[in-house]
């Protein structure tokens, strides 16, 4: 059995390590995983309560209230991407948890069965991005016997739709204050709407200057760029913002490309595969072939308006492109399409991921129609024992020939 | 099916936000099949105090597009009607369903399978007046049914459409008394009362009854079963499950362990929902039955 010492010493190291290569070299990335690590660690430090949780969960509620959120796929990809995550899987199918259901939650459920991860005092799901999620959390609330908190995300943007989130906010703080004893900070919150909103105009640069040919980023720099979330609302996110567009600006400015001679740029749809795989890095270096945009990195919000943060905030997650029907989620990626001028688009057509598989259809169709061609990889982005390396990178490389033509 | 034109016959199509599979449906439909009317109605789960209210919005806005597309509205009258139609088809058919709590049951899960199916396509009221009939029947004559002692089964887990399946397991030697499915026996699990907010009542109804697995209600869930295990006098539950169908395959390990810790023997099988790969099934429910019984 796993203890989550392990899972403490995991970050801490990773901190230090980081820590130590930022004293040598600023960079953007190394700054953005360092930020990670500490909040990784931050969940061992009894000055923080810890609140497991799915993907699109207002943080900076959480974090104004002096409770370390964390969404529990951020932990599937971490464990996926040290190596870990068969281990997990295979304890979870033990136990009866279908191998045709997402990986990202069959290994954190595995993980919280092995005792890898410490108790959290709060669970909060949301409706969306998906079922799997919330379902995974009460499981792990089971576990830990504890109850989830279950935040209901309407399908459709009104403002009534707006009232009825904000309404729920409303019950979590409570239901938050009830279970830790912790009060919500309402100048703490305030405050972190402005960061959040200095952060997006760092991020909104950030995006626009990789619309350049070449672009200044290669396929790394922006990588499970998502997890970003999880610093909404902190002076650090703003920092890490800022040293991006300043990387990028001046890539751009001097004419340094992310890729050296990008010949075919791609956008990629939903998550990364999470664990190691020299996939990208092959692209990169035999066929110049770049992620100039990741669907998730794009800014979808509006600047939020720090004299009413909960309506402001729920507004922010009804507005996702993943809420509701898929509609809005296919005028973005057709939007990136053209923003970024890419060449094609990659789906990992993630295994077991219910809320993309129905749509995978609608994304081809989108972008067929402004003459992108897209590619569906069939991967499991976190299990890698079937994972076939040749097999996905024949299949890349047609695709790119047929780019090529 | 429908892209071929199959439910061509349909004016309409309305969606629920039940699960993330159904949600991509109603984006595929909208692309892909031409209906003269589509909507989808948002559903909560879980947290459900606040859930009521904005639920009765979401009938509310489903009467407006209905009122809309038909040029006609609907009156408070037409709802009240219409709930006590339907109030008054549940009535019927718990009656008919009690008519399984008997040692020997009096009807078989599949005629009462095809009962439900009926209940999809036609007429309320031409349904009701069919099951009025039936009823009768059925309690004039028990002594004609058909002997037989085999174990008694609860069946739970994800819709099933297919009737063959049901007797599928009939044929096997299994008496099926209690259908905890979206189609079956659950479906008529529900009562509307009469208040002077009808919207509401049928908001708080639907809401509050016996939950599914997408409700994120476990507990309550596997609570039902057990009562109505009691009730049906059930010696196993069979839990179906609908291959990649996550709301309930990822009940199955926790509601295993509270079912068999309240004494209930369990079997889980998943399937297409048709009778494909069915001989493997067979296996396992015909061990099953060996099982209980013992």
């Amino acid at each position: 059995m796993a203890s989550h010492n392990m899972l403490r010493k995991y970050f801490g190291q990773l901190e230090t390590s980081l820590r130590n290569k930022l004293e040598t070299k600023i960079t953007a990335r190394r700054r953005f995983v360092y930020e990670i690590a500490r909040i990784g660690s931050r969940i061992f430090n009894d000055d923080w309560s810890i609140g497991w949780t799915t993907v699109f969960v207002p943080y900076e509620i959480l974090n104004s209230m002096g409770v370390s959120g964390m969404f529990v796929e951020f932990f599937g990809a971490m464990l996926a991407g040290s190596g870990m995550s068969s281990k997990y899987l295979e304890i979870s199918e033990s136990k009866g948890f279908s191998t045709d259901s997402c990986s990202y939650h069959r290994t954190i459920i595995g993980a919280a069965m092995d005792g890898l991860l410490p108790k959290p005092d709060v669970l909060i799901g949301a409706s969306i991005p998906c079922n799997g999620g919330v379902k995974a959390l009460k499981r792990i609330g089971e576990i830990f016997n504890k109850k989830v908190f279950i935040l209901n995300i309407p399908i459709e943007v009104t403002p009534k739709s707006v009232d009825y989130l904000t309404e729920q906010f409303e019950q979590m703080i409570e239901y938050v204050e009830n279970e830790t004893g912790r009060k919500l900070d309402y100048d703490k919150l305030k405050k972190s709407i402005r960061y959040n909103n200095q952060a997006r105009e760092y991020l909104v640069e950030v995006n626009d200057l990789c619309k350049n040919i070449p672009s200044p980023a290669n396929s790394n720099d922006l990588k499970n760029f998502i997890i970003f979330l999880l610093l909404q609302g902190t002076k650090e996110s703003v920092e890490v913002a800022k040293l991006y567009r300043d990387e990028f600006k001046f890539r751009v400015d001097n004419k340094i490309s992310g890729l050296p001679e990008e010949k075919y740029r791609l956008m990629w749809i939903q998550n990364r595969i999470q664990f190691k795989t020299d996939l990208l890095n092959i692209l990169e270096e035999k066929y110049g072939a770049s992620i100039v945009i990741d669907e998730l990195n794009h800014i979808w919000w509006e600047p939020m308006d720090e004299d009413d943060p909960l309506r402001s905030l729920a507004s922010r997650i009804i507005t996702h492109p993943l809420v509701g029907p898929v509609d809005r989620r296919l005028e973005v990626i057709t939007q990136l399409a053209q923003d970024y001028k890419i060449s094609g688009a990659v789906n990992p057509a993630h295994w077991g991921c219910r809320q993309s598989a129905g749509a995978r259809v609608l994304f081809k169709d989108a972008l067929q129609k402004i003459g992108i061609p897209l590619i569906h990889l069939d991967v499991d982005c976190v299990d890698e024992r079937n994972y076939a390396p040749g097999q996905i990178m024949t299949r890349m490389e047609a695709f790119l020939e047929m780019l090529s033509n | 099916m429908a892209i071929g034109g199959g439910y061509g016959f349909l004016d309409g199509v309305i969606f629920v936000n039940s699960c993330d599979a159904m949600r991509r449906l109603h984006d595929v439909w909208k692309r892909y099949v031409p209906t003269k009317f589509i909507h989808i109605l948002d559903i909560p789960m879980g947290n459900l105090s606040l859930g009521s209210k904005y639920f009765e919005t979401e009938f509310l806005k489903l009467k407006g597009a209905l009122e809309k597309h038909t040029s006609s509205p609907i009156k408070e009258e037409d709802i009240k009607n219409a709930i006590d139609i339907y109030n008054k088809s549940r009535l019927m058919f718990n009656q008919l369903n009690s008519l399984r709590m008997e040692d020997n049951p009096l009807i078989t899960a599949g005629s009462l399978m095809r009962i439900t199916s009926d209940f999809f396509k036609v007429e309320p009221e031409v349904w009701n007046e069919k099951i009025k009939q039936l009823i009768e029947e059925k309690k004039s004559e028990p002594s004609k049914a058909e002997q037989n002692k085999n174990p008694r089964i609860l069946l739970s887990g994800s819709p099933l459409h297919e009737i063959e399946f049901i007797k599928f397991i009939e044929e096997i030697g299994l008496n099926v008394v209690y259908e905890d499915l979206c189609t079956g026996s659950k479906f008529f699990d529900l009562n509307v009362k009469a208040s002077n907010n009808l919207i509401s009542s049928l908001s708080e109804a639907y809401l509050t009854r016996t939950p599914c697995a997408r409700m994120m209600q476990i507990e309550e869930r596997a609570n039902q079963i057990i009562k109505n295990s009691e009730k049906f006098k059930v010696n196993g539950v069979i839990h179906h499950s609908l291959k990649f169908c996550d709301t309930y395959l990822y009940d199955v390990p926790k509601l295993k362990e509270i079912l068999v810790e309240s004494g209930l023997s369990v079997l889980f099988i998943e399937s297409d929902g048709g009778l494909g790969n069915i001989n493997q099934i067979r296996t396992r429910i015909e061990a099953f039955s060996e099982m209980i019984k013992n």
